[in-house]
Order: structure tokens, then sequence, then C-alpha cells
């Protein structure tokens, strides 16, 4: 268990914003870029209007950001646009449960000077429940748009941070001229994970439940405070304007709920001992070992949303002599891969609804993902429930979203073939009544998979030409030196990276890549016994020449880091 | 007004909740080392429901219950590890000197496999702690050995009292001077446990205060889990064991105890309590020691191999304990030390590792000794336990077998991790070993840029 590494960060942190198709603008519009008109008539479709129903040769109509009209026999509107969806599939546009789609990754707060370690600021702690993810929005951000080119509608966009972030949102997937057109509901959840404090209280689980417990009892006593002061002040102490306790007060009074960002089993079960014990209503997402909770997710009541990261598939060893042993140690390894990817279908027997959620997951293995659970036991109708109904339901925005029918929201999913097909690609989205046209490739000419990914790269290669591919980097701490690879890549617009190591352990993951100005930057989370530790690498590109420092705030240490770019041959 | 007692109840429901396995077996015709009353050749054992219900000679195996035929071999009670670090997702939150809010049962990792391999040594409970970095650490917790559950809550010894650590010396000096805060010396360590509790008195008279008042607007005291839980020890309800090793630290605390009436105390390590063992005995405090192992640091030398003989012949309760995931699988062979140097007993040296840290852990009503209506925690060896050629044959824990030597084979573990390398798993992680100041933020390269975690 403890060689499960965990890997805080992800790669968020928006790079550039790819556009494709038409974007229809709902502000006033002096560059002409707006939609001619907010009629649409999508005919000729197959309707899948929810899970386990099928509509064929039918009309879905559109006006000004609502479904209007679903049937065979319906009249087109004179002032629609008429698309003709013959052979074409249309879904719910999906809703994921949680992700930091559309943030923007704040700056890490600054160690303070002569930082007393047992009682650190809330901000360097990590407790600042009164945030909202709204401050940390960044509508321009390529992760919209990543998330809406793989069939999302809506995203519950959480806040970066560590213990208690702040709240989370429901954000329209659209492109916007200001956050308040896309913001659908501000502020649904309040957001926690169990991130410590780099060198500070609470440092790791251990003062992070205890400090939890705290902070909640704290509240209460401060909600009956205020409650008692409103109704008569005169003779009693004034509460204190904690905003802290003040966050927790509609959870308290179950108005909201909390979401635990959990992915191991013992991490779920620690969010539902703090909810068994203090009462509040629960969510837990990014669930990635869930197989053995589900009798106690169910006991609790718990809206849950399952990963749609998955790990790799375990790769065999080719040796032909290989140990018995080594053999048996293969097959325990494979029965635990398939534990991870059929959970979900084992979650759909046990009766137990359940949506998905992002983070973590890079945008362009969604699919593939689901695919995965699909064909390990996930029927295709519990798929496309996870991904609208049952989401809608956990936010409460079922009578809007979730469905293609009519008097909802315009938010739907335009579709080659049917949607949970190796070669359905995603040609239209509508997104609360605006329409988004995608490139649909010729899957024949193509390798199967990953054309969109291709189409990216190539597309913004230019910009980053200089750090894409692989160097070999040399990285010197004292008394110890580490060799390997860093593979730099442009996935989906976004840049991922690896860090290889030549002496056989696993590979690192980068994040945050940022490169400007022939300055690279990225980070790097590594698990220290429990405690996350961030290292922050940055430095310049001169040609093949890499020269960075790599540096650990927390320690208020830094070491060389230096990389050259291998020759590829061109 | 939810108080800790309420939130202990809550606790407590939610672990009624879980279910544990209880089993029934008759064992026959073995030697019963019973420790409270001696040693019985030729005896029977009957286990119903998880409880030793009969001891004697010829019973017989009522319908359906197993025998189990253990002529020629050692039954005695399931050994106890009063000190361990096995089984914990995480062990210091080393961030502050004063943790006593912290609890051990939110980091139990049931999926460990250090914890088969501890019942392969004859354990069959252990006391997890918290690591030694703070001054008032966090609360511990005291477990059953019920390998196979991917739930925490049925690895714990249910209705066991509380404990709670707490660390002199050299540790939490360390942790104080790297981040330039109290304690940076053993005179701070002192100050800072009498400051804690006298700040705890106050904080209890301030909720006293506010229980006891019927005015109906009145406005509560800030809550604090950390001074709630050091008023609860001053209570009586939380027994102390505290991480020291020299004698004057020791003498220190129980001066500081006795001025706060707080008279629930083990030393754990207590290498050096050997020069205070009258006093230890007339205060009432107990030891858990190391059998001879020592010179790992400066504090840590002046030690001997007669400690816990000395310490047992002044009439000090005193337990042998591993602090390790290597040391905890023979731990019979460190009691058997004792023999070598001291000239304990059978019945002494096993009481070392049975008994004697069951009342160190206020379980000895339930476990520690071969009794009628004791748990059927049992540990079964092919020759005395006490022998260096004694090799674990089987581990029961409430009558349910959970190590057999004769299936000991192949891969334990009950979790594996889908994206591990093989080579990895094949590698023993001998850096587990000891835990006690992980995560007590001191910089390890090693631990820093390693990736085999």
């Amino acid at each position: 268990m403890k060689s499960l590494r965990k890997i805080s960060l992800h790669f968020m942190l928006a790079l550039s914003l790819v556009v494709f198709g038409t974007n229809a603008f709902a502000q006033s519009d002096p560059s002409g870029t707006s939609a001619v008109t907010k009629t649409f008539a999508i005919t000729n479709a197959t309707v899948i209007a929810k899970p386990g129903t099928e509509m064929t040769e039918a009309t879905v109509v559109v006006k000004n950001g609502l479904i209007v009209n679903v049937g065979k026999n319906v009249t087109i509107p004179a002032d629609a646009e008429v698309i003709d969806a013959s052979g074409l599939y249309v879904y719910p546009a999906f809703i994921d449960g949680m992700s930091n789609t559309g943030a923007k990754r704040p700056e890490n707060p600054q160690r303070p000077q002569n930082l007393f370690t047992p009682d650190p600021p809330n901000d360097y702690a990590g407790i600042t429940p009164e945030n909202s993810i709204v401050s940390q929005m960044d509508i321009s951000s390529s992760s919209i748009g990543n998330m809406r080119k793989v069939g999302f509608g809506i995203s519950h966009a959480v806040p970066y941070g560590r213990m208690l972030p702040g709240s989370g949102s429901l954000i329209l997937l659209n492109d916007a001229e200001h956050m308040d057109d896309i913001l659908m509901a501000k502020d649904v959840s309040l957001y926690s994970q169990f991130v410590g404090a780099p060198g500070a209280y609470p440092g790791n689980i251990l003062g992070i439940m205890a400090k939890f417990r705290n902070l909640y009892k704290n509240a209460e006593l401060h909600k009956r405070h205020v409650e008692l002061y409103a109704q008569n002040p005169v003779g009693m102490e004034r509460p204190t304007n904690d905003r802290v306790s003040y966050a927790f007060h509609p959870v308290i009074s179950k108005e909201k709920a909390i979401m635990f960002d959990v992915d191991e089993m013992l991490d779920v079960r620690r969010a539902l001992r703090l909810k068994n014990e203090l009462g509040f209503n629960i969510m837990v997402a990014g669930v990635k070992q869930g197989w053995d909770v589900v009798d106690e997710l169910k006991a609790a009541n718990a809206n849950v949303f399952l990963s749609l990261d998955l790990p790799n598939e375990p790769k065999d060893s080719k040796d032909e002599d290989k140990s018995e042993e080594v053999k048996n140690l293969e097959v325990r390894r494979m029965e635990f891969y398939k534990k991870y990817v059929t959970q979900a279908g084992d979650m759909e027997k046990a009766g137990v609804p359940f949506g998905f959620s992002a983070r973590g997951a890079s945008a362009n293995k969604i699919k593939a993902n689901v695919m995965t659970l699909i064909e390990n036991g996930l029927s295709e109708n519990a798929a496309l429930a996870a991904l609208t109904v049952n989401p809608a339901n956990a936010f409460g925005i079922g009578q809007v979203v979730g469905t293609v029918e009519a008097g909802k929201m315009a938010n739907l999913m335009v579709s080659t073939a049917p949607y949970f097909t190796k070669d359905s690609q995603i040609k239209m989205m509508f997104v609360d009544g605006d329409k988004h046209v995608y490139d649909v490739k010729d899957k024949k000419a193509k390798k199967e998979g990953d054309d969109m990914a291709e189409e990216t790269s190539s597309a913004d290669a230019g910009a980053y030409g200089a750090i894409l591919g692989s160097w070999s980097y040399v990285f010197e701490v004292p008394g110890q030196e580490q060799t390997g690879k860093m593979i730099i890549k442009m996935e989906s617009g976004m840049l991922t990276g690896v860090l290889t190591s030549d002496n056989g352990d696993p590979d690192q993951d980068i994040s945050d890549i940022n490169f400007r100005d022939g300055e690279l930057a990225f980070t790097m989370a590594i698990d220290a016994g429990g405690q996350s530790v961030e290292i922050i690498v940055e430095g310049s590109v001169d040609g093949n020449a890499y020269d960075a420092n790599a540096s650990i705030e927390q320690f208020n240490v830094s070491f060389p880091l230096s990389a050259t770019k291998d020759d590829d041959g061109k | 007004m939810k108080n800790i007692f309420t939130l202990l109840l809550c606790l407590l429901s939610t672990a009624a909740l879980a279910q544990v396995q209880k089993g029934d077996v008759l064992f026959k015709n073995g030697t019963v080392l019973t420790v409270t009353n001696g040693t019985m050749e030729n005896t029977d054992v009957l286990v119903r429901d998880g409880k030793i219900s009969r001891i004697g000679k010829d019973l017989r195996a009522p319908r359906g219950v197993e025998t189990v035929d253990i002529q020629g071999k050692f039954l005695m009670p399931g050994i106890i590890d009063a000190h361990s670090h096995i089984a914990g997702s995480a062990i210091n939150e080393g961030t502050s000197q004063v943790t006593a809010e912290v609890s051990m049962e939110d980091v139990v990792d049931p999926t460990d496999v250090a914890i088969y391999r501890a019942l392969a040594g004859g354990v069959t409970s252990i006391h997890l702690m918290h690591g030694s970095a703070n001054v008032i650490g966090g609360q511990n917790e005291t477990m059953k050995l019920r390998y196979g559950t991917m739930n925490p809550d049925d690895l714990r010894f249910e209705g066991a009292p509380r404990t709670i650590k707490f660390a002199l010396g050299e540790n939490p000096t360390r942790g104080g001077r790297s981040r330039g805060i109290q304690p940076q010396s053993r005179m701070g360590v002192e100050n800072m446990l009498r400051n804690s509790f006298a700040e705890a008195v106050e904080y209890g008279k301030e909720w006293d205060a506010y229980n006891s008042s019927s005015d109906p607007r009145k406005v509560a005291p800030e809550y604090d889990l950390r001074m709630q839980t050091l008023v609860d020890i001053m209570n009586g309800d939380v027994l102390i064991h505290c991480h020291s090793y020299r004698a004057d630290e020791i003498y220190m605390l129980m001066k500081v105890l006795s001025d706060f009436d707080v008279d629930k105390i083990t030393f754990q390590h207590a290498n050096e309590a050997y020069k205070v063992a009258p006093e230890l005995a007339a205060f009432g405090a107990s030891a858990s020691v190391f059998a001879d192992w020592w010179a790992y640091k400066l504090e840590v030398y002046y030690s001997t191999a007669y400690n816990a003989a000395i310490l047992t012949e002044n009439g000090v309760l005193t337990s042998i304990n591993s602090d390790s995931g290597e040391l905890i699988r023979h731990l019979f062979h460190e009691a058997a030390k004792t023999q070598k140097y001291g000239d304990l007993s059978d019945d002494q040296a096993l009481a070392l590792i049975t008994l004697n840290p069951a009342k160190q852990l206020g379980i000895d009503s339930r476990v520690g000794s071969i009794e009628v209506g004791k748990d059927a925690d049992i540990a079964i060896f092919d020759k005395h336990p006490l022998s260096v050629y004694a090799v674990p044959q089987m581990t029961f824990v409430d009558g349910v077998k959970y190590f057999d030597l004769t299936d000991s084979k192949g891969d334990k573990r009950i979790f594996v991790n889908p994206e591990s390398t093989i080579s990895d798993i094949m590698i023993y992680e001998r850096h587990e070993d000891h835990r006690c100041l992980e995560d007590a933020n001191m910089v390890n390269f090693e631990d820093l840029f390693s990736n085999k975690k």
C-alpha cells in the first residue's frame, strides 16, 4: 500500500487555448463572430434522450438555450438553422463530478518568515473553506474546451489547494466573455482533500483528521452563538466574524454537502468516518478503490463519483524463464488491476448510483477509460447514467439537465456513431444552447485512438517545438545523482511530461509545465512518507540545453537539474 | 453540547457495526503454558465463539467444532506487542510538539503485510503507537491482528482503553531544534509538559462552568480537541505510554504527573529504568523495554540486558516490545533472553510478552493468559517458545486461525498496487522497520528522491 504513490498534482495548467469549430458568443458582438441564430433544429437524428431509450428519425429543436421540442413530427421554427443529423446520434451532454476545469492554479502560498509550524496561518495550512472556485476561474482556460471536446457540458469545478481549498461550482463548458455567463450554480459543495501543509500543521492525515473535527465542532458552536445573537444581541458577547466557521454553517444545516477527493480505499473510509461522527451530507469523488466500501457508501447515503483515471494495465514480463513466483506475482497484480476496472460494473450491480469525476484523468483518455469499464462489466446504460442523470441528480440539477427532453437546458452531444463504440467521434456539442462543431476524421485513414491528440499536437508543436520531445537529464542532490529521460509531450492541447529514471525507479509525472520566453518550469509531487513534497523546477532553454534549479520550498533547498535534448534524427 | 464523550460514543457505535469473526476449536493434548496458572501437560483447550470455554483433559469436541491435534506442541497466549508501528498509514504528525488530538485509529492500514509477518511470530495484538517526534504525541490504537479484512475497524481491540504517546529526550528536542521551536532541551520538554497540563486544567474549568450553567443564552468557550484529550488524561481515561531512555527524565515525568494527579504511565524503551526501579515500583509505573537493544544514539548507551529482570524483581510491571516490523516476529526469543540475563522463570519470562503488556494496555481481563472466559488469542509452537529452536506453528485470534505454518508460503498481501513493478514487490522493505521519527520533518534525501516507497 505504501508503494502506491500519490500524485497530488495534475496536468491542469492551461497553456493554450485550442478553439475548434464555431464559437457562439452570447454577448454583444463587435467582431461579428456571434451565431446568426440561437434556434437550431437537429433533424433525422437517433436520439438517446436518457439511458435505455432510443428514438430514430427524430428532431431536436433548440431555442435560446433550451430544448423546446423532441420528437418525430415536430414543427421546425422558421428561424432555425437546420442541421441534418442523418446517421448521427444525439445524447445529453456529460456532467463531470469533480475536476479543476477552468481553474488556474494559484501561486503556492509563500512560507512565512519565522513560520510557527504548529499553528501556521490558515492560507498556509490550506484551511480556506470561505474561498470559492470562482476566484480561481480563468474563462480562457483551454481545459474548458478540452472537456467540452470530449463530450462534457458541465463540470463541477473545484479549487486547487490543500485540506479545505474552498467551494466547488457548476460550470457550463462554454466560451464566455465573463465568468457569470458560464457559472451555472455557485458554491454547490464544500471541497476537501487529505493534503497536508508542507512542514506545518496539519502536515499529514493524522493532523488533518483531528483538525477537521476541531474546525467542525467550533463551527457548530459558532453557528449556535450567531443564532442566539441574532435573536437578541443585548448583553451577549459578539460572535467573531470567523470566516472558516461561517463556511461550515450551510454544511451543518445540511444545505450543502462536503465533497471529499479520496482516491484510495482508506481515505474513502476516513471521509466516511468524519461524516458518521459529525453528521454532514457527503460526496466522495475521485474514487479509485471503492470496491471494498460499497456497503459503507450506501449506508452513508454518499454521492459517489468514480475516478476516470484508471491505472495502466500491467504488462507481464516476456521472459520465457521467469520463475513461478514471478508468474504468481503477475497474476495477483492483474487480479488487482481488474478490481479497478470492474468496480463500476460491480457498483451498478450493487445498486449504488454513481457519477464520474475527471480530475487527474487526461481528457483524451476519458472515452477509452469508460470503454474499459464497459468491457469489464459496466452496462452502457449505467455508463451513460453515470455521465448524465446521476451527477445531475447528485447536484440537484436533474430538473434542468441530464436528459434530452423538452424544457431542459440545451446541453447536447452529437456523435457519429453510438457513443459507446470504438469508432464514435464527437461531431458537435451544444452547451447552454451554444453550438460547437468539431472536425471528424476518416477513421480508416488513421490509426485508431489518438487522432484528436495528434491533430492538436501538430497544431501546437510550433510554439512548444523547442521543448517537445525527449531530453536526457542529470539531477544532482548531495551524495546522489539521478539520470534518465525527461519526456515532454503535447496531448489534447496540454503539455504533459514524465521523468524516467535510469536506475529502474518508476516514472515520475511532471505537472504544471510552463514554457514562455525560453523559460521552462514544471513541478513534481513526491510522497515522502505520507507527506506530499512539491519540487519546483525552473530554468532556461538554450537550443538543446536546459539548465535549471529544482527547489523544495518547504525545506528551503535547491539542487541543479540539467538536460540535453536528444537528437531525434531530424 | 456534544463533548468528547458523545464523540467517543459515536465512534464506539460505528465500531460495534463492524462484525468480527469468532471461531470454535478444540486443541487436543498439548502442553498448555497458561502464564497465570503454570504449565499443564497433555491438556485440551476448548474454544467456543471466540472465547476459551474449558481447559482440561479428555475434552470432547461439540458437534461441528474442529479438533486441532497439538500433541507434542506448546500452546501459549497470543503474544502482545506493547510498542509497534506496523499497519499505520502515517506515524507522526511531526509539525507540532503537542498533538494530543491526533489518533492512530484514523490511520490504521489493514492491508499492511507486516500484520501477517507478526502473526507468523505468534503475535495476536499490537499497540500501534504514534511516533516519538512530539513531546505529547497522538493517541495510540490497541489492535487485534485479524488479518484479511479491508476494514480498519475490524482490527480494533473493542473496549480497550484509550492510550496516548508522550516522548522525552533526544527525539522531541531534535524536532524542536530543527524547526526553531520549543523544546530544544530536556528542560524545555518538562516545561512543555507542565504548561500543557496547566493549560488543560484551565480549559476544563471553562467547560465545566459552561456545562453547569443553566443560562439558556450561554455562549460556549472555544472547543479544543487537544486540550480535551489532556483533560481526559487527567481524568484517568487515557493511559500514558512515554518514549523515554534516561533515568533522570523518567524520574522527571513521574514528578510532573504527581503534580497533576496522573498515575497511569508506562515508560516505553526506558533503557535506564533499572536505575530507578524502586521509584517506578513505588509510583506504580510500568516499563516496556527492549531485551538487549541499545547504543543507536547517545541517550541509549547506558543500558543493560538485565533491565527487564531487574525491573521485574523490583516489582515493576514490565513488558518486552519490538518497535519494529522485524523484531515483532521473534518476541519469544526476546523474552527468553531474560533467562540468560537475569534468570527469570518461564512464567515470568512469558508474562513479559503476554500478561504484562496486556495489563499495560488495560486489556488483561480479555487476553494475556490461558484462562476460561478469556479471548481465544492463542499461539501454537513446536518447541517451548522460550527455546531458541521454537518455531511458531499456528496463530489464532478470537478462535479464528490467521496463521498456519503449513500454509504460509506464497503471496500473502491483501492489496496489490497494479502499477507496481514485480522486482519492487520482491524486495523486503527494510526501511519500514523503524518508523519512530517518520514525518518528523528532517530532510532525508534518500526518502525524498528515491521513488521506491
